[in-house]
């Protein structure tokens, strides 16, 4: 409803002629954490991805004149124990945090998707197999099954994805089956059967449709789980081999020189995480308040 | 109840199996195995090969898989690989700090979050209940080990109040109960505030709703004072799904202790199982995480007993 009295879904064509007024329109008619979610992850994202264009110096270049160096002109973060700037390397690590956790969050829903839909429209006896599976997959803390894996593996970011994206899926699983099964039942599903839809039609036409919100905010909700999960890998040990930085070794580092008082080596790469974090559940909370009122 | 309790327990079981015979097929995939770790880079192909079939290592997964289970059977659960002790030993020395941990921030959590739940439930829609609620959500963002970093930050080395970390062990002759207090609180802080942030937003939300019932009504038009209304009546009510919930996610707060001893190097068996798992020593890790597993299973046995204790319809369904 803009203010001049339009509504901005009149079908004459005015309201779409100015599009920043429908833009203005959309933004109002949102909960406001979904705005205040993508403005800071695009502003993380742009620090990330950006950055390094503007911000030159490496993050790997060690100058032993300047080791433990609180912030100054000459690195606006400060140096970490062997002289590295604090700011590029956190710049670096952000990028593989991201990606990481974006991309095994979307392997984890596929994994999640194609689990749910087969439990939940297979045959019954397959479903208690399956879910039985998934209880006890689920009985143990997804971290503990990290840390368990981690140690066999040379870490790179390609099995990083792999193993977040393989050990995170049985949450969303769950919901999509306990989904599916309720879609399943309903009215319109039954009347498609019946006029011979083949289960892969009915997957894909009926209930992938249904499910496709509670698909986005579950994606939503594992990218802020598995931004956390990597990084604290990372500050285990047990992600990418050093020199590379990561927001989670970076906190290694400061943890092991923490009573040098070097606070720059401790808040801005955990900043970097809470924010990252922040934004994505912001989203979350944002799709499913605009879920509800619908 | 009793035909619930029964068929959890069966699935309880299915659980164990399942979970048991995929953690020993991950420890298949290990490059050169336990004996490689053991005697380290600079042996002979033959030194690994003679000591894993010592370890009875070179015999196909489920032949060892079997082994295992029928050692167990008879109340063997293997040797540490590294720390030449049994695993029952091992596990000993750490499981006391990890049940005292998660125990003292569990109950602090629940305690505060039916405060906190109570308070923003009878304040709903107004600038209480928000700002307890942007508190929450912020806490519930922050990354548990980076909390615990700054917090050594602020009270060891800032102002030199705790210890940064590790702890006194239990079994010392010379134990002393003030060192042993003074290592658990960092620990045990962290650990609440982040389990508080979690549990006391379902507790408001469950708050909020049962102050609209009529039964307050009611009480509110007898004269009954606000807090007798808040502690008697809506608490017990209230509570309920907060008992499912921690019940529901006893993985997780197993996993948030695992985060903070690796933090403070509190010595508990979330330390024990980075240890293991850098050291590849599986008779531990494997026992640790079934350990965890079965805690798991009796946590939800538990938390349904519970509410059918607090809820009298329960018992009959």
């Amino acid at each position: 409803m803009s203010s001049q009295g339009i509504p901005l879904s009149a079908p004459s064509g005015r309201a779409r002629a100015l599009p920043g007024l429908t833009w203005l329109g959309w933004v109002s008619g949102r909960p406001p954490q979904l705005l205040l979610g993508s403005v800071l992850l695009l502003a993380i994202v742009l620090v990330t991805f950006v950055g390094p264009l503007v911000y030159r110096a490496s993050p790997y270049t060690i100058n032993p004149l300047l080791q433990l160096a609180p912030p100054s002109a000459q690195a606006l973060m400060g140096t970490d124990q062997i002289g590295r700037d604090e700011l590029a390397r956190i710049i670096a690590g952000g990028q593989d945090s991201l990606i990481v956790g974006f991309a095994a969050s979307a392997l984890a829903v596929l994994v999640g998707l194609l689990y749910g839909l087969s439990a939940g429209l297979g045959p019954k006896l397959g479903d208690q197999i399956l879910m039985r599976v998934l209880d006890a997959l689920l009985s143990v803390p997804t971290l503990v099954i990290l840390i368990f894996l981690a140690s066999f593996f040379r870490m790179s970011d390609a099995v990083l994805i792999l193993l977040l994206g393989l050990t995170s899926w049985p949450r969303p699983a769950r919901v999509i089956r306990n989904e599916t099964f309720a879609t399943r039942g309903k009215d319109f599903v039954t009347a498609s059967r019946q006029f011979g839809a083949r289960p892969l039609f009915v997957a894909r036409t009926h209930i992938l449709r249904m499910i496709l919100p509670i698909l986005v905010v579950n994606f939503v909700f594992l990218v802020a789980d598995n931004i956390l999960a990597l990084s604290f890998l990372s500050f285990l040990g047990l992600g990418v081999p050093p020199p590379i930085p990561t927001w989670g070794n970076l906190l290694t580092d400061g943890l092991q020189n923490i009573f040098s008082n070097s606070w720059w080596l401790i808040y801005p790469p955990g900043l970097m995480i809470f924010f990252s974090v922040i934004a994505v559940n912001a989203i979350g909370e944002g799709i499913v308040t605009a879920m509800e009122r619908s | 109840m009793v035909a619930t309790l029964m068929r959890r327990g069966l699935s309880s079981v299915t659980s164990i199996l399942i979970l048991t015979s995929l953690v020993f097929a991950v420890a298949e995939l290990t490059p050169g195995g336990p004996a490689q770790t053991i005697l380290g880079l600079h042996t002979t192909a033959e030194a690994v090969k003679a000591l894993n079939h010592a370890l009875g290592l070179d015999q196909p997964i489920y032949i060892q898989y079997l082994t295992w289970w029928g050692h167990l059977l008879q109340g063997n659960l293997g040797y540490s690989l590294i720390q030449h002790q049994s695993v029952v030993a091992v596990i000993g020395q750490y499981l006391g700090n990890t049940a005292v941990l998660d125990s003292v921030s569990l109950l602090l959590a629940i305690l505060l979050s039916l405060g906190i739940g109570i308070v923003q439930g009878a304040n709903a829609n107004t600038w209480i209940s928000k700002v307890i609620s942007v508190g929450q959500f912020f806490l519930y963002a922050m990354p548990i080990f980076w909390l615990g970093i700054v917090l050594i930050y602020i009270f060891s080395v800032t102002l030199n109040w705790l210890p940064s970390g590790g702890a006194q062990d239990l079994a010392e002759s010379n134990f002393d109960l003030v060192t042993y207090v003074r290592h658990l609180i960092l620990p045990t802080v962290t650990l609440t505030l982040i389990f508080t942030s979690f549990f006391s937003r379902y507790m408001g939300t469950s708050a909020r709703l049962e102050f609209q019932q009529a039964y307050v009504t009611v009480a509110v038009a007898k004269g009954a004072a606000p807090v007798r209304i808040a502690l008697l009546h809506v608490m017990r009510n209230a509570a309920r799904p907060l008992v499912t919930m921690v019940g529901l996610f006893l993985p997780w707060i197993f996993a948030g202790g695992v985060v903070v001893e690796e933090v403070f190097n509190f010595p508990g068996l979330g330390y024990l199982l980075w240890q293991s798992a850098i050291q590849h020593d599986y008779p531990v890790l494997i026992v640790i995480v079934m350990i965890i597993g079965l805690l798991t299973i009796i946590g939800n046995l538990l938390a349904d007993i519970i509410n059918s204790m607090l809820d009298v319809r329960v018992r009959y369904e």
